[in-house]
């Protein structure tokens, strides 16, 4: 059992109520895609899809935080980040 | 006469417009640097300090709040450019044991090594917090002069027939910066260089992915549990098991009060092999030897970022009319030195930027000074020697993960006391390693590493 929903509530975020950062460029892609990589490669969890109906994949972007990977395993994922100040806080190091 | 003194006298009345359009740069700099990084705030300090008028950009809340993961400085290096800073710099733990753990899923095989003479002056390497040692670099840029203007983000550099001479902020800022020379030191995901067309997108195989979970501890029983000094530290890297399969690393980093778990592999591996990577944070820290160490620990925060790990040839284009790329947007990192190559990195840019802006002249070919700095120092040198390094791990996959079983069942075995003749026994190894992997498998295995090796 992971606790990603653990981890999430101990980071600090300023959320971007105005912009969203992250985007699925196009759905259509997506439910054609069979490996769906973003679902299990994103480290917090920003996709998400429900396995047994046909929706679209789900961009929680609140709770990016920021590494960028997604950009790279898919063209169809429009990553940018967050507008000056907001997004996710570290403090720790 | 008298009539002009009397209009000189009368009042002038100023219009309530504003003398410059908002869209309208207010100022020139000498040099605007994107990402109040290690190496964009070390260049921005060394620019600053030699005179340079010096526009300092962070798009986080304060300088570090969107980094994380290790981090260790090392002290000779860093010395070099900013002497004795350990005096000025808040850094968690001196290094004293510096260890690499060998894993499978019940073993380690480890060696340390421990020493009281990486204790003084001038010490070997330090722990440290990101965000002192962001905030301390970043003080000492804008103590020489530098301004620092946080929650701006640059959306794209401003280009004119190829020549960048400046940055449009985010929309909703409004307004832009114009300067003789831009630094790029926009992390890993430099997406601004990617934009303008510099440099090409970073494969997924250059590019590793981290977690990091930072764990609370009293000091005392992080000295107690790592055999520590107090106020020393100890970093230790872990190879094999925690990767579960693949070619990557994780580590552990002592602080003052906490400890820093790490773990990661190329994205490209991440995507591949679908495992979450915070299950495999999850998974070392059941692991039965690593549970102990961590018992009682809180968890303070999760992490994740980006490293570049492609070696030499994942380097682009450094150079361009007007512009410099430094840090970890330059993939200047190698396994030893994250932060000392940014660091470094930097301060060569700052010395090209100095030597353009006297001369008047913001070419490339004025520019490549730091290019030149770089290939002449340990930087490049270091980077050309590992260059096949990162090109071995993709040709052998199961290269850490195949050869730590291998020593922890050799290891075990040695250990293990058995009713037979030492000869017997010798034999009895030898053929239980071989029935992992071949000898001629091996062999080759050990060729391919030795060729590479510098």
């Amino acid at each position: 059992m992971t606790n990603l929903a653990d981890y999430l509530t101990l980071l600090h975020f300023t959320p971007d109520e105005h912009w969203q950062h992250v985007l699925i460029t196009d759905q259509s892609i997506c439910q054609q895609c069979r490996d769906k990589p973003c679902l299990t490669l994103c480290p917090s969890g920003v996709f998400t899809w429900n396995l047994h109906k046909s929706e679209p994949v789900l961009v929680l972007y609140k709770q990016c935080i920021e590494c960028g990977a997604c950009r790279l395993i898919c063209d169809n994922i429009n990553f940018s980040y967050p507008c000056g100040g907001c997004g996710v806080n570290f403090i720790e190091g | 006469m008298l009539r002009h003194w009397y209009e000189c006298k009368k009042p002038v009345k100023i219009s309530k417009k504003p003398l410059t359009n908002p869209t309208e740069p207010i100022k020139k700099y000498d040099a605007i640097v994107v990402g109040a990084g290690p190496a964009g705030a070390t260049a921005a300090y060394f620019m600053a300090k030699s005179g340079l008028d010096v526009l300092l950009l962070e798009r986080g809340p304060y300088p570090g709040a969107k980094n994380c993961g290790g981090a260790s400085l090392i002290a000779e290096h860093t010395h070099k450019l900013f002497p004795n800073f350990w005096d000025e710099c808040e850094c968690e733990r001196i290094v004293t044991q510096q260890a690499y753990w060998l894993m499978t899923e019940d073993s380690i095989l480890s060696s340390s090594f421990q020493s009281m003479k990486l204790a003084a002056a001038p010490f070997n390497r330090f722990t440290v917090k990101r965000r002192n040692l962001y905030k301390w670099l970043c003080d000492k840029a804008m103590n020489a002069g530098a301004t620092l203007l946080l929650n701006h983000q640059v959306d794209d550099v401003i280009f004119e027939d190829s020549q960048a001479i400046g940055v449009n902020m985010a929309p909703q800022l409004n307004c832009r910066f114009l300067a003789d020379i831009i630094v790029l030191a926009d992390g890993a995901n430099s997406l601004l260089a990617e934009q303008a067309g510099l440099v090409p997108q970073v494969s997924p195989q250059d590019l590793s992915l981290y977690v990091k979970e930072t764990i609370a501890l009293p000091a005392q029983v992080i000295e107690d549990r790592f055999n520590l000094p107090p106020g020393y530290g100890s970093i230790i890297g872990l190879v094999g098991y925690p990767t579960a399969g693949f070619n990557g690393t994780g580590s552990i980093h002592t602080f003052k009060e906490s400890i820093n778990i790490n773990v990661g592999m190329p994205v490209a591996d991440f995507a591949k092999s679908g495992i979450k990577p915070y299950e495999l944070l999850d998974r070392i820290k059941k692991h039965p030897l690593i549970k102990p160490l961590l018992a009682g620990g809180v968890t303070l925060e999760y992490g994740s970022s980006v490293i570049p790990e492609g070696g030499y040839h994942a380097i682009p284009e450094l150079v361009h009319p007007g512009l410099l790329i430094v840090g970890d947007a330059a993939s200047l990192v190698n396994g030893t030195h994250g932060f000392n190559l940014s660091m470094w990195s930097g301060f060569f840019a700052s010395q090209a930027a100095y030597q353009a802006k006297i001369s008047r002249d913001f070419s490339k070919k004025k520019l490549s000074l730091y290019q030149t700095l770089l290939n002449e120092s340990f930087v490049i040198q270091d980077l050309k020697a590992n260059a096949k390094m990162a090109g071995l791990q993709q040709r052998v996959p199961y290269l850490f993960n195949l050869y730590s079983q291998l020593a922890n069942e050799t290891a075990y075995h040695m250990s293990k006391v058995y009713t037979m003749p030492k000869r017997a026994k010798r034999v009895f190894i030898f053929k239980k390693i071989t029935s992992i992997q071949p000898l001629t498998k091996i062999a080759s295995d050990v060729w391919k590493v030795l060729k590479v090796i510098p």
